[in-house]
């Protein structure tokens, strides 16, 4: 281990101050431990706790499980019964329905209890969002394993798939996709996932918006009865003769029926764990199933007590979210600080130690993992291998008052993925300019590992990101990471994130075409109303063969953007109202700040702050197609305007030398520190930003431009020909804020630091919704001592040139190709998809190859 | 001097060549012949022709590299199916290279370019904030650095002129008067020893020993002298160089020198360049040399580097990812 006196002076003179933690950080590892280089997921029993290895070992490694179909049930049911009521209350029955009747669960050894009222790896039915495709999907085969689903398969029983199809006639035409559908028309449609494809919006047509954080420091403070009397005290306030007192009453009546219904469910728990005790032949077990039951009790009403109540809290409140909401990425906020008050007191009173809490943060963690969601056979292309999604986690950075929030939870947490090796939850840490150097030393080791945890946050730009975002400086201080990429302060927001993401490269194909598709022709769908009778998808903003400069070009891209911003924002706010209108959210209300005290719900603007967050994806892709232009057509004039869209449409057939000409270094591309192509990438993005960020959504906030993909660069490619950077038709876009990768090879060659200078030459702060580099080293980069200190010296260059968020792959190409031909021997192969970690084995081709493809910063 | 030196190649992000981040300066031309060697592209001090078939899109559908050559049908090799197999270097071939200059997809390529100290300079000061966060810098080598001396030296003047940390890494097969120029300008120096038996080390290298063990001794009082920090190195080629004889020579002549290391690091043996060698149409030396299984003979670095430590007092490590 690494003494304070070496750590001090291996700092250097960079941040001599100000750079250690003043207290030695207690965690049960040292600061410094080395888990190994590209070990990922491969370690039996990883946990020093056997308890912990005795549940891994029951815990399915796959994110493949099974349709439960009680909460669908339970929901249609008190539809039924409240036929008449209005959508909030229909809401607050359900909630009150499920939490009362479906079945609970207490699972062998552990000591947290509650999850989606399923057994392990279950996924409920939420009808409201459109129930066909559920039993569409079982009745054609599509839900479970078979050629067209060959991963994130949900197996169910014929007595399942009986009792959802009685359900069927009943939510025909009441779902949020046929809501939705009542508000469009072509002019919105035509471009979007029904129709070309240039943007997609319907993220949140099939399932809960979600991507938040709940109020967890009020809720620990005041516990389910606590939020119960706030609601009481609000409700008594109502102004009976204000216009809106009948909603407000309304809404206070839902708040009431959900909270006693919270405080029931919990109480359930005490009955089933003493039942369980009672049968338990095992004494030790016995005792902890009465534990269990203890606290329950306490907390069906009251506030935590403990480190494990406090926790324990967390599993239920998270689990309710997810219950009502059917939304993704319900994150864990920062976990380090709300925690960490129970922590210490523990400490101080023996009620805990750094062992038993370690221990609980390990268990809560396999508990992320047994959750689960359904999705449907499409998404699971763009989306693989999510689980229950986006359950971010963050730790580290800087408090409210400005200082340093490193404490021992930090530490604990990220040891707990460590000890773990499963990919939830999703753990992100806040870097900044004093973040100790311990921490950093931790991370380091954790990400050599190559389980692809945790990403990497920066507070130097998120912050003022957030500020721009007319967040208050407290708030933006205390921001965790929401599911993938976002930033977003807990509790306090509800930010639409991920609600949609525009394909700019398809932009530029639309603003050098004429607003036409390169593939334009009779094998298109929509060729008989668009094509074949003179019209075309989008603006008609000239012909690359016409352009007389390059100033023509930006401008079309510019006026192109605007068109299709303003379809994609259509199309959101109608799903948005549709939300409203179809599914007010009365339970997740009470766990936001702002709601119960204005009396209105998150879905209405009730919280504090709120946005729509769509991003832009293929950033390299359209600055490369830029720089393609500019350099080949308008300065060395290499080829005609219209001898490179010839090449395009004909997807290079025939132009194979031009082909070979744009992949290759002859042409500036984006990624190499070359202002040339670096500036126009940037073009590219600000453009999208430009239109998209502060235009005015239905909750009374403003939009927020995003800069990354996840993994739809790989669908958006899917669903465009050929483009003028050198991609043929159906290859993947180039993904986040990362370099343009072709089969012909990558367009970044000059390794580490020019991509880093690159990528932030890219204006982070104004993606207030969030931006993404991915990285890949090979193994032998990271090794020893040198491998490790130099790549902790990027990250705080990342960090000093305003980079906002990195994620890290540590993998050897052969360990990732032979895992593709051998899969039964890589289960465990834990690698970073893109906003999360997943079994790579469980990829899907496509994504796999994309994720093998993506540039090795090989320096061994 | 030449106004400008002969490059085969920069390589940013270079960690294992000096301390922190650095940017690896590749000169071309080469005094000894390695038989290991994963740089064939630096050996010869000219330029040469490096060719990838995988990556040419056939003579029918391109063929500029038959336009541009002046004598097409004496160098160009086609296979049937219209891709490049070979270039011949005929006589007639007078190194115009204007058919790398002009293969879109680069299936031909130059290695080795010309460079002025200007020219390296930008470069180098690209990636300045990486080397001012972790006291990295550039590091010359090769090749043999010492063999363009006057260039050498005119850079690591410019690199000092603003500040940047330098480190020379050279085989010191070449004349002392060549390494004591460039030296002086140096913050660390790295070099190695190859074979301590002479003869061995003709077989290996093409040269014998005798100068090299010279220039490091001498090498060793200049850095006792100066308090530049010496690294010496070893690639340890199992059935080469690994035997207990040798590296028992190699530390006892190490525990002579006048000088503390500051480290003497043990290399592995790694077959790489066999890519690299195909480019050039040059066989690989060691041809189907199989090393042992790569755990064994790791494990042996670690024994040997232990015993270095204990029986020689030298700060002796395996690999080169140790911190300097």
């Amino acid at each position: 281990m690494e003494t304070q006196a070496t750590a001090r002076a291996l700092t250097g003179d960079t941040y001599k101050t100000a750079n250690l933690v003043e207290v030695t950080p207690q965690a049960i590892e040292p600061y410094d431990k080395d888990w190994g280089i590209a070990v990922s997921g491969n370690t039996p029993n990883p946990s020093p706790f056997k308890r912990i290895n005795d549940i891994l070992a029951i815990t399915v490694k796959s994110t493949n499980g099974f349709v439960a179909p009680d909460a669908a049930e339970l929901i249609t049911e008190a539809y039924q019964a409240h036929s008449g009521e209005p959508a909030i209350l229909k809401r607050a029955y359900s909630m009150e329905n499920i939490l009362d009747n479906a079945p609970i669960f207490i699972f062998p050894h552990e000591l947290l209890v509650g999850n989606l009222c399923c057994d392990k790896k279950g996924a409920p039915v939420f009808p409201e969002f459109g129930f066909n495709w559920v039993v569409d999907e079982m009745r054609d085969g599509l839900m479970d394993y078979s050629e067209q689903r060959t991963h994130d398969y949900f197996k169910y029983t014929p007595e399942t798939q009986a009792r959802l199809e009685k359900l069927r006639d009943f939510w025909d035409g009441k779902t949020i996709n046929d809501v939705v559908n009542t508000m469009l028309d072509d002019e919105i449609t035509k471009g979007s996932h029904d129709g070309k494809g240039v943007f997609f919006a319907d993220a949140y047509v099939f399932c809960g918006a979600g991507h938040l954080g709940l109020e967890f420091d009020r809720l620990l403070r005041l516990g389910l009865g606590g939020i119960g009397e706030l609601i009481a005290e609000h409700a008594a306030k109502v102004d009976l003769t204000s216009p809106d007192s009948s909603e407000k009453r309304l809404f206070y009546k839902a708040e009431k029926i959900v909270n006693d219904a919270c405080s029931r469910y919990v109480a359930r728990y005490v009955t089933r764990a003493l039942e369980l005790a009672e049968a338990e032949t095992d004494a030790a077990r016995a005792a902890e199933l009465r534990e269990i039951a203890e606290i329950c009790g306490h907390l069906s009403t009251k506030p935590p007590r403990t480190f494990r109540e406090a926790l324990q809290l967390v599993v239920f409140a998270t689990d309710f979210a997810l219950l009502e909401c059917n939304g993704h990425s319900i994150s864990y906020g920062r976990f380090d600080q709300y925690l960490y008050p129970f922590f210490k007191s523990d400490l101080a009173s023996g009620k805990g130690s750094r062992e038993s809490a370690q221990e609980l943060i390990e268990n809560f963690f396999i508990k992320i993992w047994d959750l689960n969601k359904l999705r449907n056979h499409t998404l699971i292309k763009t989306f693989g291998n999510g689980g229950v999604g986006g359950t971010a986690l963050t730790v580290g950075g800087i408090l409210k008052d400005g200082s340093d929030g490193t404490n021992e939870l930090t530490f604990m947490a990220l040891d707990a993925h460590a000890h773990t090796r499963i990919p939830c939850p999703w753990m992100a840490v806040r870097l900044h300019n004093k973040t100790p150097r311990e921490l950093k030393i931790k991370v380091a080791n954790l990400i050599r590992m190559g389980t692809g945890e945790p990403k990497i946050f920066n507070d130097e730009v998120a912050i003022p990101s957030m500020l721009s975002s007319d967040i208050s400086l407290d708030d933006a201080r205390d921001y965790h990471v929401v599911g993938c990429v976002e930033p977003d302060p807990p509790g306090k927001a509800y930010g639409w994130k991920d609600c949609g993401h525009m394909n700019i490269a398809r932009v530029l194909e639309l603003a050098i075409n004429d607003g036409r598709c390169y593939n334009c022709g009779p094998d298109c769908a929509r060729w008989e109303k668009c094509g074949k009778v003179g019209k075309q998808l989008g603006l008609k903003t000239g012909s690359l063969a016409d352009m007389k400069s390059f100033d023509e070009v930006l401008e079309a891209y510019d006026k192109q953007m605007e068109y299709w911003c303003d379809r994609q924002i259509a199309l959101l706010n109608a799903v948005d109202i549709a939300h409203q209108i179809v599914y007010p959210l009365p339970l997740l209300s009470t766990l936001m700040d702002g709601c119960v005290e204005n009396g209105v719900d998150i879905t209405r603007g009730g919280t504090k702050y709120n946005f729509t967050g769509p991003q832009g994806v293929g950033i390299g892709t359209a600055g490369d197609g830029l720089a393609t232009i500019k350099q080949l057509v308008f300065e060395e004039k290499k080829v005609t305007g219209r001898e490179l869209l010839d090449a395009v449409i004909a997807n290079w057939d025939g132009h194979e030398e031009l082909y070979a000409y744009v992949n290759s270094d002859r042409v500036h591309h984006y990624g190499n520190d070359d202002d040339y192509a670096d500036s126009l990438a940037k073009f590219a993005m600000d453009t999208w930003c430009k239109h998209i960020e502060r235009r005015p959504n239905t909750r009374g906030g403003f939009y927020q431009p995003g800069a990354y993909s996840v993994t739809v660069n790989v669908a958006h490619g899917q669903n465009q020909w050929a483009s003028p950077e050198g991609r043929v038709a159906y290859e993947p876009l180039s993904d986040c804020m990362g370099a343009v990768h072709t089969k012909l090879g990558s367009h970044d060659i000059k390794g580490p630091t020019a991509i880093l200078k690159s990528v932030t030459k890219l204006d982070h702060a104004r993606a207030t919704n969030g931006t993404l580099l991915n990285w890949k080293f090979s193994p032998g980069s990271l090794a020893g001592d040198t491998g490790r200190e130099n790549f902790i010296a990027l990250l705080e260059e990342y960090v000093a040139r305003l980079g906002m968020h990195s994620q890290f792959t540590v993998a050897n190409q052969e360990t990732l190709i032979a895992a593709q031909k051998t899969p039964e021997e890589y289960k465990d192969l834990l690698v970073r998809v893109a906003g999360y970690s997943a079994y790579f084995v469980e990829l899907n081709r496509a994504l796999q190859d994309d994720i093998i493809g993506r540039t090795s910063l090989s320096f061994d | 001097m030449s106004d400008t030196a002969l490059v085969s190649n920069i390589q940013k992000y270079t960690i294992h060549d000096g301390p922190g981040i650095r940017t690896e300066v590749f000169f071309s031309g080469c005094t000894m012949r390695c038989i290991w060697c994963s740089n064939p592209e630096t050996i010869e001090q000219r330029q040469r022709l490096g060719f990838y078939p995988a990556k040419c899109i056939t003579r029918e559908k391109c063929g500029l590299c038959v336009k541009a050559c002046p004598v097409p049908e004496k160098t160009l090799v086609f296979g049937d199916d219209g891709v490049l197999r070979r270039v011949n270097q005929v006589a007639e071939c007078d190194g115009c290279f204007k058919c790398a200059e002009v293969c879109p997809p680069r299936a031909i390529k130059v290695w080795g370019e010309r460079y002025t100290v200007a020219e390296l300079m930008k470069i180098i000061e690209e990636d300045r904030s990486f080397y001012e966060r972790t006291g990295g810098g550039v590091t010359l080598s090769g090749g043999e650095v010492l063999a363009q001396a006057d260039f050498a030296v005119e850079l690591l003047k410019a690199c000092k002129a603003v500040n940047i940390n330098t480190c020379v890494e050279t085989a010191l097969n070449v004349p002392w008067s060549a390494a004591e120029r460039v030296f002086r300008l140096a913050d660390m120096i790295i070099t190695d020893v190859k074979h301590m038996d002479s003869a061995k080390h003709r077989e290996i290298t093409g040269a014998g020993n005798e100068l090299v063990l010279e220039n490091i001794r001498k090498t060793a009082e200049f850095c006792a002298g100066s308090g530049v920090p010496l690294v010496i190195r070893t690639p340890i080629v199992p059935d080469y160089n690994a035997d207990d004889t040798n590296i028992r020579a190699t530390g006892e002549f190490l525990r002579g020198l006048p000088v503390e290391l500051a480290a003497y690091q043990l290399l592995p043996y790694r077959k790489m360049g066999t890519e690299k060698y195909d480019s050039l149409g040059d066989d690989y030396p060691m041809g189907d040399y199989a090393p042992p299984e790569r755990a064994d003979w790791e494990a042996h670095l670690l024994e040997l580097a232990e015993m270095l430590r204990r029986d020689y007092g030298l700060p002796a490590v395996a690999g080169s990812a140790g911190k300097l």
